[in-house]
């Protein structure tokens, strides 16, 4: 059994406990051994890179330090911990003047970064360490006929030389599932949540038109593995109706949420209820 | 006749250029000498950065004219636009770049130095308080919620007390003025 | 029969074809307007794309050695070819295939055949001079119009009996089969754009003026010094597209001035520390393999400023205030600058026109144009009539090597 260490941010626990048991179901039910790393917070992207750059390299060296004493790799839910620890990793490695200062720092933890583990997103591992076929087999209620539109989030996809994360691979993860792909204009752009602190309303105009362009396109469903994204594609819905008078409702979902659906695992198990676009509703129609 | 030599010393013109002597030709090298800043030279104001950008359109600063600003050596004007706050993040600039200059992350080196000089957005200086002050951007608040799905209603392994201590020493402690 | 060749212009181009020609067996009569061989390259300092000085190039495969070997070995030792310096055409007439040419000679007045370059009558008068160490044929040049008594009495005493200030001017008429037009360019002096200032004040200079400062056997010694008082250059500022694409001068692009500028910009940056330069530009058109340069530029610090320049305004001090335009920050910017440089349209050479005339060529905006059902080479002017290099319009020193071999390619092969 593979196993890796699961680091959760700050996000996801606090926000999002449906991704956390849905994304820790699907772990067991494909056999992925997640342990939670000891000793570990935030990660602090985008806000504490902006202001403390350094601050930022220490704080997620050491997450991937620590991780270094197991040696497994750091597996985590959300863009915002993936792109922190990507982008952290990328850049010790090829610089090895901050390396060495940042090592002076973790020295006194008895700490240190050499970059031997590697962080990763879940999907991308279920998609490598697992496979597609061996997730396959485990589907038993495909949702076929369900069009879902991916919102990758900017942090997955990009800088690509950092993230080094192929969007083909949450096709994939989508179509195993019986569900179609929709294809939207969009579907590259921010859905605006880094914005919030300092413009509010822009945030929401950003979401506005990436929930336009994927209604557009006829899905019925979004899929996102963020935290951040899936609040704002969420939460800004019901915002959008009451301040632009314009109903959506496009279900957001956490991916392994469908996955675990696909997998017959019940509403209640992957908390359903929680999102707050109800789904229930589409997918009793859609799946009979 | 004095009017006349007056005339002849200033041209009168509505023009009011900026005199590129008041300017700091030092920007761009300091921006260069930070992560991912290297290759700020090899912009040649092609203007893709612009036409990726979701949100350019709302600034008065378009990417292409903040690099073209900082090669310029507008510091002031660059470290204190409300843009370098309101990017996004989203890569889309630094990626379709067909130089390889890392706009983003340039961006982001220009707040390191706006914050440096304590040019920071107040909800963003409010963000880096909470992280001093307690370690995380989110914390578990309904932790019903976390038990009613079977999880631990305390994060496991969650310490938010290495990240208090680490920013007490770098610059978000001293912006925060947590740093006592 | 193929021959003899007469090729005006001894350029790039027509050195080529020259040579290549002669190697071949034919006869070849190269004219030159000027006392030596070699054309603007000669006045280049170092040319692109390798950065060689023009004169260090490769000559070719069979003459191995460079550029300045390759033409005074041809020039010495391959006796198809009769190079004829300070001589120009006349007039032709005939038909295609045996056109009759007449060609005039000014005096030389020293014969490179026995001239040393002992420097005797160098040091002692301002009428002669070595117009370029590099020169072909090596041999003293003479400015009649500076001949004084002190001329005449250095003259007297040349050991080796070389100079002749009593020669006169000489005329030739010749039977030839084929007609090589390789005139080459001139770089146009821009005072009729009026906004640059070019010939009101010293400091505003063209890139070939530039180019003679550069070049370390030039006049400065390659140190970059005000014309206006000789004070050191801190800041030079270039300008593209001087008199190109406009339909008032010149309505194409001159195509090889970014690059050139470029190669400035490049050794100033690279070789005068501490001189800033920025170029103000509408494109940089860098075709083929020559963006390293562009990028090369950007990552010595120059600075590029997309825009045009409002005002030149010349200070007490020597320097100039320049307002430009910045297009990309839509802000107007004051520099002052030691040296205002304009990349200066190429135009067709001083006799173009005439030989256009003379031989009824069509025309393409004073170049010498190719026959529109002409071979995809687009070297051919007429019947036994051939263009090559910049005579054709602006082109790079490979190209023009190409397009002479190109022409030397269908003489041996009938002039068709």
């Amino acid at each position: 059994m593979p196993t890796y260490n699961l680091y959760m941010g700050c996000s996801v626990p606090a926000n999002y406990p449906n991704y956390e048991i849905s994304m820790l179901k699907v772990a067991e039910a494909l056999g992925i051994d997640l342990v939670y790393m000891e000793g570990v917070g935030c990660c602090g992207s985008p806000n504490l890179r902006a202001i403390d750059y350094f601050g930022w390299l220490l704080v997620n060296a050491r997450t991937l330090a620590i991780a270094e004493k197991s040696g497994h790799d750091v597996v985590t839910p959300c863009n915002g911990c993936f792109g922190s620890l990507k982008d952290v990793h990328h850049f010790l490695l090829h610089n090895s003047e901050y390396r060495t200062r940042v090592n002076e720092e973790l020295n006194s933890e008895g700490l240190e970064f050499t970059g031997r583990v590697r962080p990763r997103h879940f999907i991308e591992v279920l998609y490598t360490d697992i496979g597609i076929d061996a997730i396959r087999e485990k589907v038993t209620r495909p949702l076929d006929g369900v069009g879902i539109a991916i919102h990758y989030g900017c942090h997955l996809l990009r800088p690509a030389d950092v993230t080094e994360f192929d969007p083909a691979i949450l096709d994939e993860l989508v179509r195993v599932t019986g569900a179609t792909v929709v294809e939207y204009p969009l579907w590259k752009q921010c859905c605006g949540a880094t914005v919030l602190p300092v413009n509010e309303a822009l945030a929401v105009r950003l979401a506005r038109d990436k929930l336009k362009s994927i209604k557009e396109a006829g899905a019925s469903f979004i899929t996102v593995v963020c935290p951040a994204c899936g609040n704002q594609l969420d939460l800004q819905q019901l915002g959008l109706k009451t301040s632009y008078g314009e109903v959506y409702d496009l279900p957001v979902l956490l991916y392994p949420q469908i996955l675990a659906l696909a997998m017959g695992m019940s509403e209640d198990e992957i908390g359903l209820e929680m999102n707050r676009v109800p789904a229930q509703p589409i997918l009793e129609h859609l799946t009979g | 006749m004095s009017e006349a030599g007056e005339h002849s010393t200033t041209p009168v013109t509505l023009v009011d250029p900026i005199d590129i002597s008041t300017l700091d030709p030092h920007f761009r090298n300091e921006i260069r000498s930070m992560p991912n800043g290297d290759d700020l030279y090899a912009c040649f104001a092609c203007t893709t950065c612009t036409a990726a950008c979701p949100i350019a359109c709302q600034w008065t600063y378009k990417p292409h004219q903040l690099i073209r600003m900082i090669l310029l050596g507008m510091r002031n004007e660059v470290l204190s636009s409300k843009e370098i706050w309101e990017c996004l993040t989203c890569f889309q600039c630094q990626e379709r770049c067909p130089q390889g200059v890392r706009v983003t992350d340039i961006i982001f080196d220009c707040k390191n130095l706006a914050a440096e000089e304590g040019l920071v957005p107040e909800n963003i200086l409010g963000l880096g308080r909470q992280l001093l002050e307690s370690g995380q951007l989110y914390q578990v608040t309904a932790d019903w919620e976390r038990e009613d799905l079977g999880l631990e209603p305390e994060v496991p392994g969650l310490d938010p007390e290495p990240m208090k201590a680490i920013l007490h020493g770098t610059r978000t402690g001293r912006l925060v003025g947590g740093g006592d | 029969m193929v021959g003899p060749v007469l090729i005006v212009g001894a350029g790039v181009a027509g050195m080529t074809a020259a040579v290549e020609l002669a190697d071949a067996g034919v006869h070849t009569v190269l004219v030159e307007r000027l006392s030596t061989v070699g054309g603007n390259a000669l006045r280049l300092y170092k040319a692109f794309p390798t950065d060689d000085c023009f004169f260090c190039f490769e000559g070719n495969r069979w003459r191995p050695g460079i550029r300045k070997c390759f033409y005074r070995s041809a020039l010495t030792d391959q006796p198809n070819i009769d190079l004829r310096v300070n001589t120009t055409v006349v007039d032709i007439s005939g038909t295609p295939g045996s056109f009759t040419v007449r060609l005039r000679t000014e005096p030389t007045y020293v014969d490179p055949k026995k001239c040393i370059l002992c420097g005797l009558c160098t040091t002692r008068s301002e009428a002669f001079k070595l117009s370029s160490p590099q020169c072909q044929p090596q041999t003293v040049s003479v400015d009649p119009t500076l001949l004084d008594d002190e001329a005449r009495r250095v003259a007297s005493e040349c050991p080796t009996h070389a100079i002749d200030l009593d020669a006169t001017p000489s005329e030739d008429t010749l039977v030839v089969s084929d007609i090589v037009i390789a005139t080459g360019y001139h770089e146009f002096k821009p005072q009729g754009v009026q906004e640059y200032g070019y010939g009101e004040h010293p400091n505003i200079i063209t890139q070939l003026e530039l180019a003679e400062m550069l070049d370390p056997t030039g006049p400065s010694g390659g140190v970059l010094l005000r014309p206006s008082d000789g004070a050191p250059v801190e800041r030079v500022m270039m300008v593209q597209c001087v008199g190109s694409r406009s339909v008032d001068h010149f309505p194409f692009c001159s195509k090889i001035c970014c690059v050139f500028a470029l190669k400035h910009a490049n050794i100033i940056a690279q070789e005068h520390n501490g001189i800033r330069v920025d170029v103000v530009y509408m494109d940089i058109r860098t075709y083929d393999r020559h963006e390293r340069y562009y990028r090369m530029a950007r990552r010595a610090g120059v600075g590029f400023i997309r825009g045009r320049v409002s005002r030149v305004v010349p200070r007490d001090d020597g320097r100039l205030d320049v307002v430009i335009y910045d297009s990309l920050l839509d802000q107007y910017l004051q520099y002052e600058v030691d040296l205002f440089v304009l990349s200066s349209a190429l135009e067709p050479s001083e006799g173009t026109a005439a030989l256009i005339s003379q031989l009824g060529l069509q025309d393409r905006s004073g170049f010498v144009a190719p026959v529109e059902d002409g071979s995809v080479d687009g070297v051919m002017a007429g019947d036994h009539v051939f263009v090559c290099g910049t005579a054709l319009g602006p082109a790079e020193v490979p190209e023009s090597v190409t397009q002479a071999r190109a022409v030397v390619s269908r003489i041996l092969q009938g002039g068709v």
